[in-house]
């Protein structure tokens, strides 16, 4: 396993990153911390640092080398919690417990890059044994506890998707990297990258003292570590900034109260003083609280009661210069996330009402986070298809094989848990004649379970109409669809489009996995002419028909975005209620199919609610373009709201 | 295993007409095989395909370690697998063989076990002991692992690439396997926009990337049509008809591989590096790492011994495009990108 270790970047020589690598110090002083996850942008050394730290941990009390175990995205359950030893189950007939990474990792780090990307299940189990500090074996007849006192580092690419905020607030600390904007600190990083790559083993001895020091500092730290006091104002000071942010829970005032004593030990000093406490606190507050920024109370004054203190707390509207400045530090990274306004939104408002048939292009509004539209409940049902936003069980031999089940369905043999069945029988079948060194009988086959993300489909129905021109509805409404789409590219999803306008509907972007093509359309998107909702709702019924020939198990989502002023019709009575009869027929037609109506009507006019009697006929909810921000995510999320409200 | 059949004729990589970006960005990174390989977008019918299979006959040879499955060097510990790393610890001399670098194919539908490996199933049953089964990532040790229509692959195979792109090693834990190899490849990757963009953390690690589109010119599009012609009515006779020129390129580009690490580039064209990737707004400093590295192998494909201003305009063209921050959904490739 330590074959890379010739190959380590060592840590020393790691330039700028002075957040993240004062985290990773301290999680290396007090293994209690909980672990520290590192979120940034691609090629900003993280795996490199987070790797680098190994050489730096102190020895284990035995003499050898504090363990460094590599998880790597494809590994199986087995292997990570441990199985009975296959070859010991053959030579002896008996089964023997195989330690899995997790035992391997004892006392050291294990390490997941991208662990974004792992399976939910395994993240579950590898977050429960590092906080427990045991791993508990129970499978395949063994019954089996060992220590598991590990250190967890992760990284992660948030463009890739996030962790779910479960499993973010059970890492202690979290960083975010981005990358060093000076280009002098640039130059001497492809200096210093370049004389690595020319000769590993040079570079390593030159950076050898530097790399001695800073492990020196660190054994001196952890052993001082018992001695550090945490005074009781400081106490105080950090349940005051916890309730400030509003992180729920008491692991984020664990977590800085141990950072901040690791952080006074690293300094070398016996009590830990608000310095310290403002320092680590972002790492503890970043991946808990919804807002970017954490917000800081001034310290207490060191001689004062706790109680007083708080009161301070409230009534100081300006925080200390210390605090200022984590502000600033902690913001930078997530400060070019909030995109301008869009330059032209005056000129869009200076174009009002209907444009006539040839159409008035709008530009896309400001677009945001949309709440989460994906995790749907796992079921039971095989499909096929790859994606993000879906757990689901795997109907093909791809995806990712989570279990072994004796249950024989496909043909998709678990060999290794199929040859771990039979181990314990081989002493007493080989007597029975002769064969192959391992004899397998039907009862012992073990077939794969596999599970693989599923992408969604779906369909947005775009009011594409005169009205939607007025008031920079078309503005607002493009942001919300962007925003969507942004969603679904990171949860691989599919993705079509139809829009209704003036005589008639059209399928203006069939079902396609290329988001980006489904934006470029949507800036492109006119708006003009009449309002021909049946037309509109037919062509995505046909659309629905289609897509359900070709995989029956797609459950699609539909977004209907529109004011509801139906005004052309089919012929089938006055437009509006012509309309509604469509929805209600749609609705049930595609039972499996979930509907969502986003009302663009603006706010603030006399509101007429027609879209929300749209939603009532297709039994959908309705929600307003402003609903779909994430900022409102305390309601649960709209597949959820989607599935509550059809029954 | 889908290598490229070696007893089929191939088209021969200097008889390509025009696509010249496409040709200089594989060269390079036979040059430089840390460059990581090239992400080639473009329409179908644009001789993606071809050139990469063509690249097969000019790369150099290598020296592995006679038969063991992950390729090892037996020059170098960092390319060597455990097993052989333990007979070199005991002494034994190692026999080697020399051999063509190879291209692997990594099929869209592979599943996940046959890229990294997987249990040995015939060795367990026979022997009864557990023995791992290569995957495509030990083949592709040391050469070129190609995959078609990359943006189609699946999810879960990506994830499986990147994690040992990241190192440069392959960490088997799965069905009662725990094998690392090292798996150090050039990943060249084709894909057409129109069917779905790359995710991000995978474009990133291409090093290059280049849009290959229809030629313009109509002399050269009958030229294609006229060798494609002559190719297939009889390959082998075309192929030494281009004999010498491909000999040729086999000569520069080894030239080229001697010259490389004797390159020297100055701290004002560091310093002028980390102003354009600044300039044009990149995540990270993968950007200015892989530039600086093409710059010194198109240099090194020049014929020079120092890199100079206009060895950046030409590798800024194939590293930064791809990496820029883009705002959601905008083209890799805009039209005032250039």
């Amino acid at each position: 396993m330590s074959f890379v270790s010739d190959s380590v970047y060592p840590f020393a020589a790691l330039c700028g990153q002075e957040r993240m690598r004062l985290a990773l110090v301290l999680a290396a002083i007090d293994p209690a911390i909980g672990g520290v996850l590192i979120r940034g942008e691609k090629g900003t050394a993280k795996s490199t640092a987070a790797r680098g730290l190994a050489a730096l941990l102190p020895r284990l009390a035995e003499g050898r080398a504090a363990p460094f175990v590599d998880l790597p995205l494809g590994a199986t359950e087995d292997r990570v919690i441990g199985s009975i030893d296959l070859e010991a189950a053959l030579a002896e007939g008996r089964a023997r417990f195989q330690p899995g990474l997790l035992a391997r990792a004892d006392q050291g780090i294990l390490y997941i890059d991208e662990v974004n990307l792992l399976d939910d299940h395994l993240v579950e189990s590898i977050l429960d044994v590092a906080a427990s500090g045991v791993n508990r074996v129970e499978r395949e007849g063994q019954s089996l506890v060992h220590p598991a006192r590990i250190t967890l580092i992760g990284t992660m690419n948030p463009e890739e998707g996030d962790l779910r905020p479960q499993l973010l607030d059970r890492f202690g600390l979290a960083v975010a990297v981005s990358g060093e904007s000076d280009p002098a600190i640039r130059v001497a990083l492809m200096r210093a990258r370049e004389s690595f790559e020319q000769d590993g083993t040079a570079f390593a001895q030159g950076w050898a003292e530097a790399q001695a020091v800073l492990a020196g500092r660190i054994v001196r730290a952890r052993a001082a570590l018992p001695q550090i006091t945490l005074p009781r104002p400081m106490q105080g000071f950090i349940a005051e900034i916890c309730r400030r942010n509003h992180v729920a829970g008491h692991r984020a005032d664990l977590a800085i109260a141990r950072a901040a004593r690791a952080h006074a030990a690293w300094d070398g000093r016996d009590i830990v003083t608000a310095e310290d406490v403002t320092e680590v606190a972002p790492f503890a507050l970043l991946h808990r609280m919804r807002g970017a920024t954490p917000d800081l109370p001034p310290p207490p004054p060191p001689s004062e009661d706790p109680e007083e203190s708080d009161q301070d707390g409230e009534s100081e509207s300006a925080p200390n210069s210390d605090g200022s400045e984590e502000q600033e530090e902690s913001g930078a990274g997530e400060g070019d996330d909030a995109a301008p306004p869009p330059s032209d939104a005056e000129s869009a408002e200076q174009a009002p009402g209907p444009a006539g048939d040839d159409g008035d292009v709008q530009s896309i509004g400001t677009p945001f986070t949309p709440r989460p539209l994906g995790s749907e409940p796992r079921d039971a049902l095989l499909r096929t298809g790859s994606g993000r936003r879906a757990r689901s069980l795997s109907a093909s031999r791809q995806g990712r094989m989570v279990a072994s089940t004796p249950l024989r369905e496909r043909d998709d043999i678990a060999f290794d848990a199929t040859l771990r069945a039979a181990a314990p029988h081989q002493l007493r079948r080989r007597d029975e004649g002769p064969g192959l060194a391992i004899r397998i009988r039907p009862e012992d086959i073990r077939e794969k379970r596999r599970e693989r993300r599923v992408g969604s489909f779906l369909l947005f129905v775009v009011d594409g109409s005169g009205s939607m021109g007025a008031h920079r509805r078309m503005v607002e409404t493009k942001a919300a669809i962007l925003s969507l789409l942004l969603d679904a590219y990171q949860k691989r999803d599919r993705v079509a489009m139809v829009v209704f306008r003036g005589t008639g509907a059209e399928t203006v972007l069939p079902p396609t996995g290329s988001v980006e093509r489904a934006a470029r359309l949507l800036a492109d998107l006119p708006v003009g002419g009449r309002t021909p909702l049946s037309a509109g709702l037919v062509e995505a019924a046909r659309l629905l028909d289609r897509v359900g020939r070709r995989d029956p198990a797609t459950r699609p989502l539909v977004l209907v975005l529109t004011d509801g002023r139906a005004n052309a019709g089919l012929g089938g009575g006055p437009p509006h209620e012509e309309a509604l009869r469509l929805a209600a027929a749609l609705g049930q037609r595609f039972a499996a199919a979930r509907f969502i109506v986003i009302d663009t009507e603006p706010p603030g006019l006399i509101r007429l609610d027609l879209a929300g009697r749209l939603a009532a006929a297709l039994a959908a909810p309705c929600l307003r373009t402003e609903d779909l921000r994430a900022e409102d995510l305390r309601a649960e999320d709209l597949v959820h709201f989607a599935k509550e409200f059809q029954p | 295993m889908s290598l490229i059949d070696p007893l089929r004729p191939l088209y021969p990589f200097a008889a390509i007409v025009g696509q010249e970006r496409l040709k200089t960005a594989l060269i390079l990174n036979v040059i430089d095989p840390s460059l990581s390989g090239v992400l080639i977008r473009g329409e179908k019918g644009t001789a993606k395909s071809t050139a990469v299979r063509a690249l097969a006959a000019l790369l150099p040879d290598i020296i592995v370690v006679e038969g063991c499955p992950f390729q090892s060097d037996p020059d170098d510990p960092k390319a060597m697998s455990s097993e052989v790393r333990a007979r070199v610890a005991e002494g034994e001399s190692l026999p080697t063989v020399t051999r063509r670098v190879r291209v692997v194919e990594l099929p869209i539908s592979a599943t996940e076990d046959r890229v990294v490996g997987t249990l040995d199933l015939e060795h367990a049953l026979t022997e009864g002991k557990k023995r791992i089964e290569p995957g495509l990532l030990a083949a592709a040790h040391r050469g070129i692992l190609y995959v078609d229509e990359v943006n189609l692959l699946d999810d879960h195979v990506v994830d499986v690439l990147l994690d040992s792109a990241a190192m440069g090693v392959n960490t088997i834990e799965r069905e009662g396997i725990s094998v690392s190899h090292p798996a150090r490849f050039t990943l060249i990757g084709t894909m057409n926009p129109e069917e779905g963009e790359l995710r991000p953390q995978l474009l990133d690690r291409f090093g290059l990337c280049v849009q290959v589109e229809g030629l313009a010119v109509p002399e050269q599009r009958v030229e294609v049509i006229k060798r494609r012609a002559a190719f297939e009515a009889d390959p082998e006779s075309f192929g030494l008809g281009w004999a010498k020129e491909t000999e040729a390129l086999r000569v520069r580009i080894a030239a080229a591989i001697a010259r490389r690490p004797r390159l020297v580039a100055t701290d004002a064209i560091l310093l002028d590096i980390a102003h354009r990737c600044l300039a044009t707004g990149v995540d990270g400093h993968r950007a200015d790492i892989v530039m600086l590295k093409t710059a010194k192998a198109l240099a090194a494909w020049a014929g020079r011994d120092e890199v100079i201003a206009a060895d950046l305009d030409e590798a800024q063209t194939l590293v930064l495009p791809h990496r820029q921050r883009r705002r959601p959904f905008e083209d890799v490739f805009r039209p005032d990108a250039a």
